[in-house]
């Protein structure tokens, strides 16, 4: 069986369908942060998949997603900042307690 | 000479120019001096039109009609003149008119002694005599509906005169409405009018009529358009209630309204005459209503115990004879009967209001035995009565005996009208009599003086016109011609008077009916006015009533509804949207990516399928 692009696309895909469950689902703010590290992940996947099977000479997505996993460790650094400090005012990381904008 | 004809228009102009001075004495305005020159002013304006109405008069004789025209309107294709002309018979109508009108004033200067409000009942009488004048003097339909409407308006505000009286109210009420109704539909038939004719002038509708050629629905509509108006004016069955309500008014205003207001009606319905003429339903109809009147009005006059209701019926029973009169194509004699009868009806409620006044009641029962102590007013009643019923040689008997010579031979069931009603109102106004001057003495009418000169004096020259109206009438040939007189009408028309009068006085001479063999049910169905009260409230009153509560409920709930509720949706779909602001981040997150699944679901559709 020869591995395919549509494999891995489909494997990408299916990680961000996760990753996207997850961003909704989770209660946990940390937890949120790492359904879309899955998200960036998944995107990544499918970078490299394409400049393996239909750019294998200039590999312009490899270079992609090295940017991408870059603005992935500085975004969850941010991240995790933020939520230090919604922390540290409202004592939980609890994603339903956060609701100020409510109507 | 002809300076006075040609400035007959000017007749009109004098009670307007004292309806407008007198509202200066209304008490709002003239809080010191009180509002009795209100009076005064308008007396000398209504003599001043007599006068010129007089002159008028002697300058006319043996002379042509002569015709005026002012354009009124010129609009478009439609050019509306202000037509009015002088005739020796407008002429006789203006001294009329103008002379009932200075009696019914100079009597209301003492009538109206305790009243405050002069002003505002001297310009209504003087609005009266400006629109009935130019009523008479107008020479085309169009200005007629207009004075008619006018009038209907006074009928209005004068019933409603004293109207903190609840009564009162409601009267003016059906006098304006009923009225109003009957205009309306006269308006139908003017305004249907001018397509077929082209004209509003009588003249020229006069020529129209012989020749027209009309399909004979059209004509039929015409004509009972045209003679719905008069009816509602004339206070013709079935719109003859107003005229009993309107007794709630005061007594001067009566005076002029029963003897010349309701003449309004009959004048327009003697000159579209020759249209009515065109459709021999409208014909029918016509005298189906007058005789239907007559006798239903002379029927109700005797059952009635208020003494102004009395006159009134009589009133609706005499128009009706006019009628009947204008049915049959006598537009001469009907106009003479409405001269004998305006004299003859003027006499009659000024000496009731004569006793009225000092006596305080108006009930019949409870007066009597006033012959020995009020004889100037009894006599002048007696003149009345002599000179409205067909008593030879007083003014109605001459015109009655012509309508009746005319009908005895052609129709002659009318002339059996005729002759019905003549009987029945002699016993109706000797039943009267009977009641307040002969008898013994009621506890109201124990001390009953003479009224002031100034209610006397109208009534005693009114009472002297009444008895010389045979010589005027003399004079101006109306009398008819005694050369081929069929003698039966005569002596059955003097056989009715005189049975009305010996069976009044032999029933109600001593003040003691003997009428105990008549059922009380047929006593109450004329003594109520054969329930007309009661057949409006089921019938018209009921259908509009509910049909204007549907309506109502119909804009309340259905058309508002709708509107509100669209604004209610809009603040319930706000109410219920902003819960989608959830202020939970994931959420939003959901719905951005859901927005952008089915954008590109949409997107990639075509590519899909």
């Amino acid at each position: 069986m020869e591995l395919q692009l549509e494999y891995y696309l489909i494997l990408a895909a299916g990680l961000f369908c996760i990753g996207i469950y997850g961003l909704v689902t989770s209660r946990n703010v940390v937890r949120v942060l790492m359904s879309i590290e899955l998200l960036l992940n998944a995107v990544n996947l499918n970078l490299i998949g394409f400049s393996s099977f239909v750019d294998p000479v200039e590999i312009k997505g490899q270079v992609f997603s090295v940017f991408v996993i870059i603005v992935a460790a500085a975004e969850s650094a941010v991240g995790l900042a933020i939520i230090l400090a919604i922390y540290r005012n409202r004592n939980t990381v609890d994603m339903e307690r956060f609701n100020l904008l409510k109507w | 000479m002809s300076n006075v004809l040609n400035t007959i228009w000017l007749i009109p102009c004098y009670p307007l120019l004292g309806m407008g001075l007198s509202i200066f004495w209304s008490p709002g305005l003239s809080r010191r001096t009180g509002p009795r020159p209100a009076g005064y002013l308008n007396a000398f304006m209504t003599f001043l039109a007599l006068l010129h109405s007089i002159l008028a008069f002697a300058a006319i004789q043996n002379q042509s009609p002569e015709y005026f025209s002012v354009s009124w309107l010129d609009a478009a294709s439609l050019q509306i003149d202000f037509e009015w002309s002088v005739s020796l018979t407008k002429t006789v109508a203006l001294i009329v008119v103008t002379g009932l009108n200075l009696f019914a004033q100079i009597y209301a200067v003492a009538y109206l002694e305790m009243d405050w409000g002069w002003a505002r009942f001297y310009s209504l009488l003087a609005l009266f005599e400006a629109g009935i004048c130019t009523l008479i003097l107008t020479n085309s339909l169009f200005f007629s509906y207009v004075m008619l409407e006018i009038l209907t308006l006074g009928t209005y505000l004068i019933i409603g005169y004293w109207f903190n009286q609840s009564l009162v109210v409601t009267g003016a009420r059906d006098a304006f409405l009923t009225k109003r109704v009957g205009d309306l539909f006269l308006l139908m038939g003017v305004v249907a009018l001018y397509p077929l004719a082209g004209t509003w002038n009588y003249q020229e509708l006069t020529i129209w009529a012989e020749t027209a050629d009309l399909s004979p629905t059209a004509a039929t509509l015409l004509s009972l358009a045209l003679v719905a108006g008069p009816v509602g004016k004339c206070a013709q069955f079935p719109l003859h209630l107003w005229l009993d309500e309107a007794m709630e008014g005061p007594l001067p205003a009566t005076i002029l309204r029963n003897a010349v207001v309701v003449c309004t009606g009959a004048w327009l319905l003697i000159l579209v005459q020759p249209i009515i003429a065109i459709s021999p339903i409208g014909v029918t109809t016509t005298i189906t209503i007058g005789a239907i009147t007559a006798i239903g009005g002379s029927l109700i006059a005797i059952a009635q115990t208020d003494i102004k209701r009395i006159l009134s019926y009589a009133v609706s029973a005499y128009l009706g004879l006019v009628f009947i009169a204008v049915g049959v194509g006598e537009t001469q004699i009907a106009l003479t009967l409405l001269l004998t009868y305006s004299i003859a009806m003027a006499l009659l409620v000024m000496a009731i209001g004569n006793i009225v006044l000092s006596n305080v009641t108006q009930d019949v029962t409870l007066l009597g035995g006033l012959w020995s102590r009020r004889p100037i007013t009894g006599l002048s009643y007696l003149v009345g009565v002599a000179a409205f019923t067909a008593v030879p040689p007083l003014g109605s008997f001459w015109t009655l005996f012509s309508l009746t010579d005319h009908l005895w031979t052609t129709q002659p069931w009318l002339a059996g009208v005729v002759l019905t009603v003549n009987g029945l109102t002699a016993f109706s106004l000797l039943r009267l009599f009977c009641l307040v001057f002969a008898g013994e003495t009621k506890p109201m009418t124990v001390r009953s003086p003479e009224e002031l000169w100034l209610m006397v004096l109208p009534t005693t020259v009114g009472a002297g016109f009444a008895l010389h109206l045979p010589l005027f009438m003399a004079n101006w040939e109306l009398l008819p011609q005694t050369d081929n007189i069929n003698s039966i009408p005569v002596f059955a028309l003097m056989a009715s008077s005189l049975v009305g009068i010996v069976s009044a006085v032999l029933v109600y001479g001593n003040n003691r009916p003997k009428l105990a063999f008549i059922p009380q049910a047929i006593k109450d169905f004329f003594a109520y006015d054969c329930y007309t009260v009661k057949a409006y409230q089921v019938t018209i009153v009921f259908v509009v009533n509910i049909v204007s509560r549907i309506i109502a409920w119909f804009d309340k709930y259905i058309v508002d509804g709708f509107v509100n509720l669209i604004g209610i949706v809009t603040m319930l779909s706000g109410q219920g949207l902003k819960y989608n602001n959830s202020g939970v981040a994931q959420f939003y997150m959901l719905s951005i990516i859901a927005g952008v699944a089915l954008f590109g679901i949409i997107l990639c559709f075509p590519f899909l399928v």
